[in-house]
């Protein structure tokens, strides 16, 4: 019994130990990859506590691996975006401009019945009210709701006209999105003018949003975030 | 950045430490074997006393790697072991010619034991 108390005690530590190496997350908001690895760990670390003669670090052993995987992949994620869109794909549109994209929702796999049953959570129950949907990789779905329906804030008491698409990320760390340039339908000639506008190259832009009417917000990439 | 660093180091030492430990475990299950066909040959050769040392030689080797043996292997392979070398020491002591069984049954566990530890494809699958 001695041994099973002082199992858990080091598998208790270890696993605390294993989450603060992965990061700060929510369960809610763990991507794919983490959710698997966490109840990977969890499965893992109930073996050698259960059963006294399998030795602890066959348990160890996976669980570090698996952990040390996952840091090791969100390094990777951060320097390429190429392999992040491989690893937990992109953030797809559902709603856009009131309409609702079937063909997406279809390749999504989502249903009328999950579409509705998210916006009751968010307490959206008209979809006539949606101008825009978006479906995080995480599987959350984002609505914005038309500019009608939207609770008042100081700056629209002046403001008129209808509601914009909102804006998207169209260079992450000095990467071209060319999927949203398109989806935006801007092109890669207006963002080069822009950037000379602006005496910057791709490279030298940490985050640049831009909506379907072309304003954009531009955050340059810092000295100490460029190492 | 850190916790990257600290991943590929954890990372990488408990590779060289795994495949260290095949290495390890495989160089003295050969050990192992060659003792045993030691005290087998001494048996055949009627040497008693050659016999009898080569068995408490093979049983102080054994006990003293079990604590790490059991660290890379399931407990029940670390028993099984553990039991047939007693009986090679004991027919050892006891010149019997139960000798010969015990002697192959401690040679086909130590083989087992080895090879569970080399991860060929078939055994990953």
């Amino acid at each position: 019994m001695a041994i099973v108390l002082i199992r858990a005690v080091i598998l208790y530590v270890l696993i605390t130990f294993s989450l603060r190496l992965m990061g700060k997350r929510q369960l809610g908001e763990l991507q794919p990859s983490e959710l698997v690895v966490t109840i990977l760990i969890s499965n893992i670390a109930a073996i050698p506590v259960e059963d006294s003669s399998i030795p602890m670090i066959m348990g160890i052993v996976p669980i570090l691996t698996l952990v040390c995987l996952d840091v090791i992949m969100s390094g990777i994620m951060l320097k390429s975006a190429k392999f992040r869109k491989l690893m937990i794909g992109s953030p797809r549109i559902i709603i856009s401009e009131g309409e609702i994209l079937q063909k997406e929702m279809k390749r999504l796999r989502y249903t009328v019945d999950d579409l509705t049953e998210a916006m009751r959570e968010q307490q959206i129950f008209d979809i006539t009210q949606v101008h825009y949907a978006i479906v995080e990789t995480t599987g959350k779905i984002n609505f914005l709701l038309k500019k009608d329906y939207q609770p008042a804030e100081k700056q629209d008491a002046n403001a008129g006209g209808s509601t914009k698409n909102p804006p998207s990320v169209i260079i992450r760390d000095g990467i071209i999105d060319k999927d949203q340039l398109r989806l935006l339908d801007l092109g890669e000639q207006w963002l080069h003018k822009v950037l000379r506008e602006n005496n910057l190259s791709e490279k030298g832009v940490f985050l640049m949003t831009s909506d379907s009417g072309g304003s954009y917000t531009i955050i340059k990439k810092s000295m100490e975030g460029a190492k | 950045m850190n916790r990257i660093i600290t991943s590929i180091i954890i990372l990488a030492v408990m590779s060289a430490g795994c495949f260290f430990s095949v290495g390890a475990v495989n160089s003295f299950s050969n050990k192992m074997s060659a003792k045993i066909d030691e005290v087998e040959q001494a048996y055949v050769d009627g040497d008693a006393e050659k016999c009898s040392r080569s068995a408490e030689e093979l049983q102080e080797e054994w006990n003293g790697f079990l604590k790490y043996a059991i660290l890379v292997n399931d407990l029940g392979h670390a028993v099984e072991i553990t039991s047939s070398i007693a009986e090679v020491y004991s027919f050892a002591q006891e010149q019997n010619d139960e000798l010969y069984a015990a002697c192959d049954r401690a040679q086909a566990q130590i083989k087992m034991f080895k090879d569970m530890q080399i991860p060929t494809l078939w055994k990953i699958l």
